[in-house]
């Protein structure tokens, strides 16, 4: 056939990727999550680091910590479990050695913080806080690995002050992180919001462990750990629903997220933004793919903005 | 015990992450097999030692495995087209990969890791337990002078001998004999049973040359860590220099997700976890705190 005068594509709507977290605005929702994209660097030349809409950096402690015994993960049906223990340097390293290449790159940099207590968290709040370049905070208070890791992801009271204390003394945005090994999210998601949280983020690691039977072991050398990949989508999808139906604050939706399709289902749910994890070790430019396909599912969905679509789940529960 | 040292010395900044085709998957001993497939910018950069992660695009097994370079395959006119890897059929995603035949795609990711130094040596000695002998071959070659690798491709000063040392539990399982034969490999095998060569193990087959060195030597041995513990030890004791290649159990092989840690020992005798598939999988023996 001839094809000497195709008629000329209809011109592509224009879509508007930034999206607005509390004080913090992201130029893009596809940001990396904290601890499944080590500190950047080590992607430089798979991923055009760039692009994303946030990097989250390894959690940081106070001090160094050597993390845990191997095996540290382990493969399950669809998902991996592990248990690192949240293996890092510690934050005076983390500052002097990470933090300025991660501040070169271009994206919000959110810095991923665990304490072992309040005083310790608005320490290195205030630390980074002096930072130039800090676009924000990450409270990890829902690390399953280490002991004490989740004392503020499971209790509204705890977490609220928590929230509050590293508020009160920093004035970077704060997202916190929870951890979905609760009987009400909701709850805790309120106690972060009355804190002052600009934005929660769901869902860390689901607690879950692997035996081999011939050997009568556990797979993990922590016996247990977090469940992490595209086995816990349905968990995280249902955590973020709950959240932002129970709270103003805007959520970032974190949990198996691998194709473009998850990617808009978090979206409707509820999500404004959401991190890719376990994909970054299985696919490695993932991030680009989904960054490449968004504007085109956006049109499919028929908005011109991120924040059109966000939240727009229809439910005949009303 | 010291702080993790704040950057590794092998991230992957070569690698690249393809889909390719797959376009040989034939059995070359005992439930093991060679892959071939096309990625000429891969196998252009690759160095003996390097390894790769390969993947299917499903989510059972989810995760991706890591694979040493056994050879790139040149064009007639010498240019890298294509990449082997061989491979024991083992558990989830080996028995998958068995049954995918020529033309079926594949992910793969690499060249990662920091692969063998090219220090000049008189004579290499290549120890390799299990499906440990896989990294071996294209070193054997680039020493005996038949291949170069990498982009530029690096240049190796000629050993004068190479030997392999190579056990398995039986005559079946070793693998891909004939391959470092053809370069002109001494070989000196030992199997479980005695069914081929040596009856007994590694080690075994090491000592002597240890014991009676005709040439300055350098060993490097892959396989499992009871026999690379065995290997260190002799090799200590004889106060011959070695190289470990580790076959951590590794997630990302990329440097993200701190999985594949192993203990290493800094000057001073302090240890602490190092990522494997960036900071090796190729150590001096010396380091490793078994
Ligand atoms: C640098 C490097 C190079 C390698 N090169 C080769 C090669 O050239 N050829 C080759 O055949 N293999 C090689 N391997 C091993 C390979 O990556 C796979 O581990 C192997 O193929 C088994 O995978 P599988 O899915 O078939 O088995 P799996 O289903 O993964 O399990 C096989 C066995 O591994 C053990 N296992 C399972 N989970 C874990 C865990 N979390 N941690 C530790 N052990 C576990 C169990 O005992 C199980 O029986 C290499 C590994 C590394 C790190
Ligand atoms: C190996 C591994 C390490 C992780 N480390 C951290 C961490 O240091 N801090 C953190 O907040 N979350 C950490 N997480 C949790 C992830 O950020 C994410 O919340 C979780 O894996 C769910 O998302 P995913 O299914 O996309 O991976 C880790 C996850 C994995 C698999
Ligand atoms: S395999 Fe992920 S850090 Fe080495």
């Amino acid at each position: 056939m001839n094809q000497e005068h195709p008629a000329p594509p209809p011109p592509l709507a224009e879509v508007s990727l930034p999206v607005q977290l509390g004080r913090l605005s992201l130029p893009n929702p596809i940001l990396v999550a904290s601890g499944t994209f080590g500190y950047a660097r080590e992607m430089q030349h798979l991923v055009a680091l760039d692009r994303l809409g946030g990097i989250l950096p390894k959690t940081v402690t106070r001090q160094p910590r050597p993390g845990n015994a191997p095996w540290r993960t382990a493969e399950t049906a669809a998902g991996l479990l592990n248990a690192i223990g949240l293996d890092n340097d510690g934050i005076d390293a983390f500052i002097a050695h990470h933090l300025p290449y991660l501040c070169g790159l271009g994206p919000p940099v959110l810095v991923s913080i665990a304490g072992r207590n309040p005083p310790e968290f608005v320490e290195m709040a205030e630390q980074l806080d002096a930072q130039p370049g800090v676009a924000g905070l990450e409270l990890n208070i829902s690390c399953p690995n280490v002991t004490g890791g989740v004392d503020y992801g499971t209790s509204a009271s705890a977490c609220q002050q928590l929230v509050a204390a590293v508020r009160q003394r920093c004035q970077l945005p704060i997202c916190v992180k929870l951890t979905p090994n609760v009987t009400r999210i909701a709850d805790v998601a309120r106690g972060a919001c009355d804190g002052g949280a600009d934005a929660i983020s769901l869902i860390n690691t689901v607690l879950g462990m692997a035996v081999d039977w011939r050997r009568r072991r556990p797979l993990l050398g922590n016996v247990v750990g977090g469940l992490s990949g595209p086995a816990i989508k349905p968990i995280a999808l249902r955590c973020v629903y709950q959240v932002a139906q129970a709270v103003e604050t805007p959520v970032i939706g974190i949990g198996g997220i691998a194709t473009i399709d998850d990617v808009m289902e978090f979206l409707v749910a509820g999500a404004t933004a959401v991190q890719i994890g376990t994909a970054n070790y299985y696919d490695p430019t993932v991030t680009m793919r989904l960054l490449d396909a968004l504007p085109g599912a956006l049109r499919e969905a028929g908005v011109s903005s991120v924040s059109e679509l966000v939240g727009t789940l229809e439910t005949s529960r009303g | 015990m010291m702080p993790n040292p704040l950057h590794a010395s092998h991230y992957p900044d070569a690698a690249l992450h393809q889909r390719v085709n797959i376009v040989e998957n034939v059995r070359i001993a005992q439930a093991t097999y060679r892959l071939r497939f096309a990625c000429p910018e891969l196998a252009a950069r690759i160095l003996p030692g390097q390894f790769l992660m390969l993947r299917l695009e499903r989510n059972d097994p989810l995760i991706g495995r890591a694979f040493a370079l056994y050879q790139t395959v040149l064009s007639e006119t010498g240019e890298p087209w294509g990449i082997d890897v061989v491979y024991l059929v083992k558990g989830k995603f080996t028995r998958e990969l068995v049954n995918c035949p020529p033309g079926q795609s594949l992910m793969v990711w690499g060249p990662l890791g920091n692969g063998f130094p090219a220090d000049p040596i008189e004579h290499l000695v290549l120890v390799a337990g299990g499906i440990g002998q896989t990294p071996f071959l294209p070193l054997a070659a680039e020493f005996l002078g038949k291949r170069r690798y990498g982009q530029p491709a690096r240049t190796v000063p000629p050993a004068r001998r190479v030997s392999l040392c190579y056990g398995a539990r039986t005559a079946d399982l070793l693998a891909g004999v004939e391959d470092f034969q053809a370069l002109g490999v001494e070989l000196h095998l030992a199997t479980d049973d005695g069914s081929r060569g040596h009856p007994g193990l590694v080690p075994d087959v090491l000592r002597p040359l240890l014991e009676r060195p005709e040439l300055p030597l350098r060993v490097v041995a892959c396989g499992p860590e009871v026999m690379l513990q065995a290997v260190a030890k002799l090799t200590s004791t004889w106060g011959v220099s070695c190289q470990v290649s580790l076959e951590t159990p590794m997630a990302c092989g990329i440097g993200i997700c701190f999985s594949c840690v192993t203990r290493v020992k800094d000057d001073r005798g302090d240890w602490d976890w190092k990522r494997t598939c960036v900071e090796g999988p190729v150590f001096d023996a010396r380091r490793i705190a078994w």
